[in-house]
């Protein structure tokens, strides 16, 4: 799920090495947080959150096929 | 500008007439086409409600463009549908768009066959996009309610190869024809509840759907006797209005 995550997050920024993703895994659900620079963030957030939110749908079905449930957190860089 | 037209809409009381007329007006044999029967028609009941056949005939290799001394029109002119030239399917477009599906469908563990080829009909911006054809066993899931996951899925397709590509073209992704068949079921609905409208006089609200599936409604509409439409309310809560005409 990270690497799905880390895929296409990649191939949407203009700073590919800027992006981090990490799971945090609680149970039988998983937090994805996904860290780009600071001009990608609309880039990997869209308008009203759009790719954010396809990007959620897909890991959503990703999760599960694993019988677990995700979220996504785009998170800025401090 | 009849040379430059690839594509010609002929209504005929059947589809075999149209065919044939759309045929003579183009001069050019049925090979030479590709051939979409937008309306098969029908005959009605004792006459009433009888409708004529429509088709589209759309040039398979446009002819050669005359060299014409007013080329220098203003290349920001909008042009209508039918005088968009095709525009350059380069192969590698659709290798790219194939990759990127596997790797989505790859990351999501998902097995199947992607299949990438350039769609015969141009889209609502007059270019041909990638249609990439998805196949394979218990795909549903990739659909997901309302195609939530098969319209996430093609939108993400769309931004990725932008990026790669460094220009947009529309990608439209399917499974296992789930498109085609939403597409034929929304034109039945269309005409269903525009008849509706007439009969009872009052106007038909459908459910809330996205642009491309509220298009094919519009579009099935444009010529329906007694009806117009009109979409209503904000994304994504936007309706097809089907109003009888008074």
């Amino acid at each position: 799920m990270k690497s799905l995550v880390e895929y296409v997050a990649r191939s949407l920024v203009d700073s590919p090495n800027e992006v981090s993703v990490r799971e945090v895994r609680r149970g039988s659900a998983v937090n994805v947080i996904l860290r780009v620079a600071k001009s990608d963030m609309g880039r990997v957030i869209g308008k009203n959150g759009r790719v954010a939110n396809a990007l959620r749908v897909l890991l959503k079905v990703a999760a599960a096929r694993q019988g677990l449930r995700a979220t996504l957190d785009v998170e800025e860089p401090r | 500008m009849s040379e430059t037209r690839t594509s010609l809409e002929i209504i005929a009381p059947t589809v075999a007439e149209a065919i044939q007329q759309g045929l003579e007006q183009l001069g050019v044999h049925s090979s030479q086409v590709s051939i979409d029967v937008l309306d098969e028609g029908s005959r009605g009941l004792f006459g009433i409600g009888a409708r004529q056949a429509r088709v589209r005939l759309t040039l398979l290799t446009p002819p050669p463009q005359p060299p014409s001394p007013l080329k220098a029109e203003p290349s920001t002119e909008r042009v209508s549908l039918e005088e968009v030239p095709p525009t350059i399917q380069d192969p590698t477009y659709l290798r790219k768009a194939e990759q990127i599906v596997y790797r989505l469908l790859r990351e999501m563990r998902i097995r199947a066959q992607v299949r990438a080829f350039y769609a015969d009909q141009p889209g609502p911006s007059g270019e041909y996009p990638i249609q990439i054809d998805i196949r394979g066993r218990d795909l549903t899931v990739l659909i997901g309610p309302h195609a939530e996951t098969l319209n996430a899925l093609q939108y993400l397709v769309n931004l990725i190869l932008g990026k790669q590509t460094g220009r947009p073209i529309p990608v439209i992704v399917d499974v296992e024809g789930y498109r085609t068949r939403r597409e034929n079921q929304l034109r039945r609905l269309a005409r269903k509840m525009a008849e509706q409208a007439i009969k009872t006089g009052r106007r038909q609200v459908l459910e809330p759907m996205p642009a491309n599936e509220r298009r094919i409604v519009h579009l099935e509409l444009r010529n329906f006797q007694g009806v117009t439409t009109e979409s209503i309310g904000e994304e994504p809560h936007r309706k097809v209005t089907i109003i009888p005409k008074s």
